[in-house]
């Protein structure tokens, strides 16, 4: 994983194997504490407590098809190489959530990579799923949430509306990225 | 697609969707899936690194670009890691076939060749044998 946009689509793709209907991704970027916070949090099935504890060991892994697991290994591999840390809560029936902390003053901290592109096809490929997308920057926040939008009447699985949906989160993210310290090395 | 600027607000989005809309509209996917293309695009770990999401943006966008009644998807691990990235496409009618290491050059071709005329390409990973039982 090169870039914090994949680890999204892996993470996601780990709630939506536990039946997720709500998806709640969020990135908090806290200039002044020179931090990322990237959350995952759903409302899937959730774990027992024996699978939370092997979580990170890359030889679990739930499905049949192979045996391993390295979406979260990952996750806490390049979170740490920051100086950072993961935190993964669950409670079954209820959802699990997966908190990964970045320190942005550390020149290994992943870069963002295609958020957008790969939230929309999330989005795109998921109609039954309601993700909401949430980016804070200090003060301010963007919020994209596809019930709302959907409420609105936008069609989120119609091909032709990718360019233009992605452009309008895309727009909105610049617009806060504009805030970020410079001693920042995300980007 | 022409490009498009300066979408910033919801009012922006919604008028593009009106575009949109005034455009044939051809699909009722959600009713009838068995009479589209399905293409599923492997989306695990190992899907992700070897470069899945260029492969299945290639595939939503281009599919509507080529005027192709598809549903672009996406599924877990199939198994084939060392193939990455496979995609599974099922054209109406047919079994589903598994192709490895598509990228989006090797897609274009699975859409001119596989999806327009049926024809087999290079890559088909044999996923499921059939047995002829006496």
């Amino acid at each position: 994983m090169v870039t914090l946009a994949m680890h999204m689509i892996d993470i996601v793709q780990n709630s939506l194997r536990a039946q997720a209907d709500m998806v709640t991704i969020t990135l908090d970027e806290r200039g002044d504490e020179s931090f990322l916070l990237f959350r995952v949090e759903d409302d899937g099935t959730g774990m027992d407590r024996i699978s939370l504890e092997r979580l990170t060991d890359p030889f679990f892994t739930t499905r049949t098809t192979r045996r391993v697991g390295l979406g979260i290994p990952f996750l806490k591999m390049t979170c740490e190489q920051t100086g950072g840390s993961l935190r993964v809560a669950s409670t079954e029936g209820e959802g699990t959530t997966v908190e990964a902390l970045y320190r942005t003053d550390n020149p290994d901290c992943l870069p963002l990579g295609d958020l957008v592109g790969s939230l929309l096809l999330l989005v795109m490929a998921n109609p039954a799923i309601r993700f909401r997308f949430n980016y804070r920057m200090g003060e301010e926040m963007f919020r994209f949430d596809s019930g709302d939008l959907r409420e609105q009447g936008i069609d989120l699985q119609h091909p032709q509306m990718l360019l233009p949906v992605k452009e309008y989160i895309r727009e909105n993210l610049e617009a806060l990225w504009r805030h970020r310290a410079a001693a920042s090395y995300l980007c | 697609m022409e490009h498009t600027t300066g979408i910033k607000t919801l009012a922006d989005l919604k008028r593009i969707q009106e575009e949109v809309r005034t455009r044939i509209s051809l699909r009722d996917k959600a009713e009838n899936p068995e009479s589209l293309v399905q293409v599923k695009v492997a989306m695990a770990t190992c899907g992700i690194a070897s470069g899945a999401k260029e492969v299945m943006e290639f595939f939503a966008l281009e599919l509507d670009k080529r005027g192709i009644d598809a549903v672009v998807t996406q599924t877990g691990c199939m198994g084939y890691c060392f193939a990455e990235p496979t995609v599974e496409i099922t054209l109406p009618g047919h079994d589903p076939m598994v192709f490895g290491y598509v990228n989006p050059k090797k897609a274009d071709e699975i859409i001119e060749r596989y999806i327009k005329n049926g024809e087999l390409v290079d890559g088909i990973i044999p996923q499921n044998y059939n047995t002829i039982e006496s």
